[in-house]
């Protein structure tokens, strides 16, 4: 008997130490890249390396904002983000409820051939979109930044979630409310959406994190320092010779990281499922 | 009556408007590639003054580092959202006049008596003109320096290289000598030599290699297309310039950085301009010519200009402004940083007393450099060809590189490049 | 007839208009904004692609010369950087999935116990997947550096002496590969982890009482029931690890000496740094091609399972 719960006990030790060992190199950079971007430039590369910084240099983070107009490219990446979310979340949620619910010619293989573009890397088509762009007018402003998302990889995922999502319901829904005179717009926007909360949720939270990380559209796209998205703005803290001044680049990466990991860290565990949703895809 | 005000209220709010984008007037947008402060300040006084004949006319500074400069202009370009002015560096003038995206200016000049157009020097003129037509207006003709760190060379016991130059000793021999000295007479991190901006194997890497090549009596390329660089010349150039890196490790390894100007390299190549960061520099320092070699003694000048850009949104505004940054008074200022293409300017006195810290006697070196000086190496497929070396030279800079070998596969790669125009 | 058909017909005939017709215009209606962005925005560029390969465009003179397949004939014959280029990519691929896969299970088979800690530990794990790419690529730059990186200088506590991590070519493509997969190996961890506790419990404690210990319940039970997810999570890995070019891009720039350079950087490279439009489009055509021999791949080995 006490050989099996010190075998327990050691298998329990075991398993902890193990995953200790595992969470290092996931934890570590965090750890690393927060206690650095408190550090002054030099004892970011002190060696032996310092665990804690040895005087705190908060200014650090005044001094990201005086480098180049930080604040105002943390908000263009904030609110291209939210609309990138709201208009994905529009037309994905109308296109998935109409493959869904309604049936109409060819629904199958319109859908079969938006899942085509599921996989389709958008280095395939940067090149003509950059000319598309320029014809347009569009290079240098942020509508490319908005647009290519909701239509492009990003919608059709939507698309595909949101379609999943509305297959599950129970048909009864619509031809009680077909019934009391409601149309198919109606039925959509009164019935269909708001039951749909969960299935939106986790979509929104893709999309956010989408256009939040987006990095070859802005670096083909945007030339205005003031127009910077945030990875962008991450990867220009540079001094006149090209190269990183680290303490500010990290200090404006830990700023950019934070929020995003806090309401990570609070809403856990429907990020996670969102993700599982999307990535499971049926 | 609730008609009649909203009416003129909405007058007031387009007169408003209006005005204020009156009261505005344009914006030049600037392109550079100098971050500096000191750069900048002497800019933006240039701006000020151009305001008092252009009221209203703002000038935005564009600062691109120099490794992105032509790939970012060229995007711009590409995207219909190109700059107004900006610097051209002389590898990629062939490039941008060939492909007609730059304006002509010499309307603006030539007929200006003021402005004295044939000051100018045929040796800056001659990348940018083709015929009558001018593409660009030189501002900076400066040639490659040695910049020494005094108190390293004492510490070494070595002679500085301006006294060794006088004596005609400084040859890359003596420079190797030097540069191992320092480096070991010096703390670990601190090396004898760092290439230009430290860039040394990345986007200044010709301006590394040229003065090696040339003192040894090669080049990169010759005026007819033909690759030098595995000429046995070249090879032999470049094998010391490798056992210095990797032999004697005197020379700032790729991956490190060690700047001279904060007083971690004893020596470091590169132009005058970079005197705007000795300001307060915490040693005592010093220039002298480019060390010689087998074929003697060599000067190698860069050349920058000011293009506008043919399709710019404020193209004639952008001209008048270039021409007011190249009159007389305005190179006499940036001249402390920038040597002259004015041959009044070069040859006066006042060049020689333009820069604060540099003496005369040093000045004089740059302006020897000029008249003796051959530009850095340019072709019209320049960005092409420096892309597609500069992975191949990756493997030059290893411990155990056949450097023949690497050097044949360049030329390989290149001469395609340098064949087509 | 039911009443629902009842209440069908009714409106119908209520209408005028079969609820068919009805149905088919909503229907178009509703999708009609999805297709039209993905057809002006996807298709279109897709079909732009291949006809940009037929011809060679400077994007800094705006000329474009017709030259029908020979972007194709140079990229096949005589591009050195395009074989290697390949090479890269497969050796990419074949590094990374691998590592991803097992990393994935091993972390889901630890975290499918219901222990305390657990929630905090998946937390960790998946933290870097919501975190940027450029983010995670700047951080594991800064610690990578040769003399005053933070990985280095730990070794050198240690008395190791550290190589260069981003500039010794076979090191580099390590480092690149190791980096990502500690990115995203979290999302594979949880599509398996909700497979695991899909699998029902009566087949462990059924091969438990014949005797078979954890092992063998993982060997013989576990994984070959996750049989149907590894693939997936392979086939979707394979695609992903295509795709990546942030991360290459700043960590390594593609180098050293082209040793990092991938099918999809070499794309932007040519594009948008070479300005050879004309070639970057014939890359692209062939990315194109292999993604969606990929993508019908995955299709058919989810339809036969079905």
């Amino acid at each position: 008997m006490s050989s099996l719960s010190a075998n327990r006990r050691l298998g329990a030790v075991l398993w902890f130490a193990s995953l200790l060992l595992l969470a290092l190199p996931f934890v570590f950079p965090f750890w690393w890249m927060i206690t650095s971007s408190l550090k002054s430039a030099s004892e970011v590369f002190a060696f032996p390396p310092t665990i804690l910084p040895e005087t705190w240099q908060w200014r650090n983070f005044v001094d990201v904002f005086g480098y180049q107009p930080f604040a105002r490219q943390y908000f263009n990446s904030l609110y291209i983000a939210a609309l990138v979310t709201a208009g994905t979340i529009l037309v994905s949620s109308l296109a998935g409820y109409a493959f869904a619910r309604i049936r109409f010619p060819a629904s199958s293989l319109i859908f079969l051939l938006l899942l085509s573009a599921l996989m389709m890397p958008s280095e395939v088509t940067i090149v003509p979109n950059f000319f598309f762009m320029t014809f347009l007018g569009w290079v240098n402003t942020h509508i490319p930044l908005i647009v290519l998302p909701i239509f492009g990889a990003n919608g059709v995922v939507g698309t595909f979630l949101m379609r999943q999502f509305f297959l599950s319901l129970p048909g009864e829904i619509e031809e009680a409310a077909m019934i009391d005179g409601l149309g198919r717009f109606g039925i959509f926007w009164r019935i269909a959406l708001p039951i749909a909360r969960p299935a939106l949720g986790a979509l929104a939270i893709i999309s956010f994190l989408f256009s939040w990380n987006l990095f070859l559209e802005p670096l083909v796209f945007i030339n205005d320092l003031e127009l910077f998205t945030l990875p962008l703005a991450l990867n220009n803290f540079t001094d006149n010779y090209g190269l990183p001044i680290w303490h500010l680049q990290l200090a404006a990466t830990t700023l950019s990281v934070l929020p995003v990991l806090v309401v990570y860290i609070i809403a856990q565990r429907q990020v996670v499922e969102s993700f599982a949703m999307s990535g499971v895809k049926g | 009556m609730r008609r009649i005000k909203a009416f003129l209220l909405t007058l007031a709010l387009l007169l408003v408007t209006a005005g204020t984008a009156l009261a505005q007037g344009e914006t030049l947008r600037f392109s550079i590639w100098s971050g500096n402060q000191a750069h900048l300040d002497m800019l933006n006084g240039f701006a000020e003054s151009f305001r008092e004949t252009h009221p209203g006319v703002q000038v935005q500074l564009d600062v691109i580092p120099f490794a992105d400069y032509v790939q970012k202009v060229t995007l711009q370009l590409a995207g219909g959202n190109p700059p107004d002015i900006g610097w051209l560096a002389e590898a990629s003038a062939p490039t941008f006049i060939e492909a007609g995206v730059l304006a002509d200016v010499s309307g603006a000049l030539e007929g200006d008596s003021e402005y004295d157009f044939q000051d100018f020097s045929q040796s800056a003129l001659g990348l940018w003109q083709q015929g009558d037509v001018l593409y660009g207006i030189p501002f900076s003709n400066s040639p490659l320096i040695v910049y020494y760190n005094a108190d390293m060379f004492e510490a070494a016991g070595m002679e500085t290289p301006d006294v060794l130059a006088e004596r005609g000793e400084w040859t890359w021999e003596k420079f190797r000598e030097v540069a191992n000295a320092t480096a070991e007479a010096t703390p670990d991190g601190v090396y004898g030599y760092e290439q230009s901006d430290g860039e040394g194997y990345g986007s200044r890497v010709w301006i590394a290699i040229t003065p090696m090549l040339r003192a040894f009596g090669s080049d990169a390329w010759n005026d007819q297309g033909e690759c030098l660089l595995d000429s046995p010349e070249s090879v032999e150039a470049m094998t010391l310039y490798h056992d210095m890196i990797f032999e004697d490790e005197s020379i700032v390894p790729p991956g490190e950085r060690a700047d001279f100007f904060s007083g971690n390299s004893a020596i470091t190549i590169t132009q005058l301009s970079r005197t705007a960061q000795l300001q307060g520099a915490g040693f005592d320092w010093g220039i002298a010519p480019l060390p010689s070699g087998p074929a003697g003694q060599v000067a190698i000048v860069g050349q920058a200009a000011l293009v506008v850009f043919k399709n710019a949104p404020n193209r004639d505004l952008a001209i008048e402004f270039a021409k007011h940054i190249t009159s007389q008074e305005n190179v006499a200022t940036m001249a402390q940083f920038f040597p002259p293409a004015r041959r009044s300017v070069l040859e006066s006195d006042a060049f020689l007393q333009s820069n604060a810290i540099v003496s005369p006697e040093d000045m004089q070196i740059i302006a020897d450099g000029i008249i003796n000086g051959s530009v850095v190496p340019s072709h019209p497929n320049f960005p092409r060809i420096d892309a597609s070396a500069r992975p191949i030279f990756d493997q030059l800079w290893r411990p155990n590189a056949d450097v023949g070998s690497v050097l044949g596969q360049v030329c390989d790669t290149i001469s395609p490049l340098l064949a087509s125009d | 007839m039911s009443y629902a058909q009842k209440a069908e017909r009714r409106v119908e005939r209520r209408r005028g208009w079969s609820l068919a017709r009805r149905d088919a215009l909503f229907g178009y209606l509703f999708i009609s904004p999805q297709v039209l962005g993905f057809l002006v925005f996807v298709v279109g560029p897709i079909v732009a692609v291949f006809v940009f390969s037929l011809s060679e465009r400077n994007l800094l003179t705006g000329q474009s010369t017709f030259v029908g397949l020979e972007n194709y004939a140079w990229m096949f014959t005589a591009d050195p950087v395009f074989r290697k280029v390949l090479v890269n990519s497969l050796v990419f691929t074949a590094g990374l999935v691998p590592l991803n896969i097992v990393l994935a299970l091993v972390l889901a088979l630890l975290l499918s116990r219901r222990r305390p800690g657990v929630t905090l530990f998946r937390t960790l794990f998946f933290a870097p997947v919501v975190t940027s790419a450029v983010a995670w690529a700047i951080v594991w730059r800064f610690m990578l550096q040769n003399e005053s990186g933070t990985i280095n200088q730990l070794l050198q506590l240690a008395g190791i002496d550290g190589p260069n991590w981003l500039r010794e070519e076979n090191w580099a493509m390590a480092s690149v590969i190791v980096t990502r997969v500690l990115k995203n190996v979290g999302l594979n961890m949880i599509i398996y982890l909700a497979a695991i506790q899909g699998i029902p419990r009566e087949y462990g404690d059924a091969a438990r009482v014949d005797g078979a210990n954890g092992w063998h319940v993982l060997r013989h039970v576990t994984i070959p029931m996750l049989a149907p997810t590894t693939l997936l999570i392979t086939i979707i890995t394979i695609v992903g690890s295509m795709q990546v070019f942030d991360h290459i891009l700043l960590m390594t720039g593609g180098g050293p000496a082209n040793a990092t350079m991938v099918l999809v950087y070499y794309i932007y490279q040519q594009g948008f740094e070479f300005f050879a439009t004309g070639y970057a489009s014939s890359l692209s055509v062939i990315l194109f091609i292999v993604t969606l021999g990929l993508t019908l791949a995955h299709w058919l080995l989810r339809g036969r399972e079905r």
